[in-house]
């Protein structure tokens, strides 16, 4: 009982072969060696397993293997161009925006889901944008600074 | 059901998922967005083998106008509804209620469907189509029903859906412009909270007396209700913080609520009166949102 799925991860085409109800989030670590994204809750509550699944932020623990075929997947392993770090995560550096880490990349994701869809937020935009993502180190301020950042150059 | 043991049909059409639905009926559970599914999948309490995976549907994801109703496909995310223009301009109360749903990851996968199918009396997107007269279509192969909202539901988690029929589609009346409208939901925080009481409501005014009030609460009683002694006490007569206590009263009293962790059965009760009195006080004193011309402003 299981089930062959092919997408796009990160721009590479991929392949796997996985019990179909399997979680986006385990096969991603288990099957694809992407540890990026982050178990948690594995309940859809802390977004440390965030993804963006067809340029859309969600939480890869509620999705199926089953649900991805012929998506595009992007995690924060995607967001380099040609060794360059993206924006977001340069200004989460600069920033400190980070304690353990954990929350990290689903932050990072989920401002990029933002941004791609809305590059000049509000600030109230920029909160709604990351309030499915919980840092247990309450980092909130600096990773908020990381994100206005990023966006005051975009304006600029 | 771990979800190693758990098979998955994945079909492309309509059609087909009704087909398999009708040889596997109960033993198979339909998953659309999962923002359900996959957690009790997660605390093992699917008791089906089989899963219909409705995600590749696309003909159960729409949203369109006919004459006076909307017509919103069971599949349709909760962001599609968000950035719908025909829902913004005529029924802005549903925008209200869906943008204080989960986060922006629920809203990008669940749907409004979904929500009916899990059938909690704190679904947030169930007051609102209970004062927007929905229609739930449900249909199985060959032949398909529609039910109002209020009978949709037979109480937590239970409907009269037959376990060979999908939900298809919602329908909802548009708002009449002039109306007054509010969605209140308290929880514990913003994000990713189960209401803890909610209420929906439209009013239509002509000068400052109430031409009608429909009103709806959620998380207080078996199902989302529709507080109709308060809708009653309400028509007709002006406008005036007196009349705003006697119908926050009146809905209070409708409620039959339960003790749980989120709050005891009496803090409902109260909230309930807070929450409606506090949401019609509003539009009492000019600040309330009202739909102008099908298009939403605040006054
Ligand atoms: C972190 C988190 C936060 C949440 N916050 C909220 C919130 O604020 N407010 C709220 O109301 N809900 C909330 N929810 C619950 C959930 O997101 C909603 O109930 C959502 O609408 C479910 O939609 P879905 O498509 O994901 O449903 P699924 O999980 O796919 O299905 C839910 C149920 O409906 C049935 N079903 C789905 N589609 C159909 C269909 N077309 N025909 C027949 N049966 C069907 C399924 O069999 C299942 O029983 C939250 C969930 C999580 C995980
Ligand atoms: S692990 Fe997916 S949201 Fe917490
Ligand atoms: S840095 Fe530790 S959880 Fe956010």
């Amino acid at each position: 009982m299981e089930v062959n799925v092919s997408f796009n991860l990160n721009g590479k085409k991929v392949s796997v072969t996985a019990p179909p109800a399997k979680s986006l989030l385990r096969v991603l670590r288990e099957d694809l060696g992407i540890t990026s994204v982050k178990p948690g809750c594995e309940a859809g509550e802390c977004g440390a397993c965030s993804v963006l699944l067809d340029g859309q932020v969600v939480t890869s623990c509620l999705v199926m293997i089953s649900q991805v075929d012929g998506k595009n997947v992007i995690t924060v392993e995607g967001l380099q161009k040609d060794g360059e770090l993206d924006p977001l995560q340069k200004s989460f550096i600069d920033e400190g925006a980070t304690q353990c880490g954990y929350c990290t990349p689903g932050f990072i994701i989920s401002a990029k889901g933002l941004l791609n869809e809305n590059p000049n937020p509000t600030d109230e935009e920029i909160l709604e944008g990351v309030s499915g993502n919980i840092c247990r180190c309450g980092a909130y301020p600096r990773i908020f600074n990381a994100i206005k950042k990023v966006v005051k150059k975009n304006v600029i | 059901m771990s979800y190693e043991k758990v098979e998955v049909y994945s079909p492309r059409s309509l059609a087909e998922a009704l087909e398999i639905l009708s040889q596997k009926k109960e033993h198979i559970k339909p998953v659309a967005g999962g923002t359900d599914v996959m957690v009790m999948l997660k605390d093992g309490v699917v008791k089906e083998k089989e899963l219909l995976n409705l995600s590749y549907i696309s003909e159960l994801s729409y949203i369109k106008e006919k004459e006076s109703r909307i017509l919103i496909g069971a599949a349709t995310k909760y962001r599609e509804i968000r950035r719908s223009p025909i829902i913004n301009a005529y029924a802005p109360i549903l925008i209200e209620a869906v943008r204080q749903i989960g986060s922006p990851q629920i809203q990008n996968l669940g749907t409004i469907g979904g929500n009916l199918g899990t059938a909690s009396p704190a679904g947030d997107s169930i007051p609102p189509l209970y004062v927007l007269n929905a229609r739930v279509k449900l249909q199985k192969i060959g032949t398909s029903r529609e039910v109002q909202i209020d009978k949709f539901f037979l109480g937590p988690r239970k409907t009269v859906k037959e376990p060979d029929e999908l939900i298809t589609e919602i329908s909802v009346d548009k708002m009449e412009p002039g109306s007054y409208y509010f969605f209140e939901k308290l929880g514990l925080r913003s994000a990713n909270a189960i209401s803890i009481v909610s209420a929906a409501g439209i009013i239509n005014l002509e000068n400052k007396t109430v031409k009608y009030l429909r009103l709806s609460l959620g998380a207080v009683a078996p199902t989302v209700i529709r507080a109709t002694d308060a809708e009653e006490e309400a028509k007709g007569k002006e406008l005036s913080e007196d009349l705003i206590d006697r119908i926050a009263k009146l809905a209070s009293e409708a409620t039959k609520p339960i003790s749980d962790i989120r709050g005891t059965a009496e803090y409902r009760k109260k909230a309930t009166y807070g929450i409606v009195y506090e949401a019609l006080y509003r539009i009492f004193k000019g600040y309330g949102k009202k739909i102008e011309y099908g298009f939403e402003k605040t006054s």
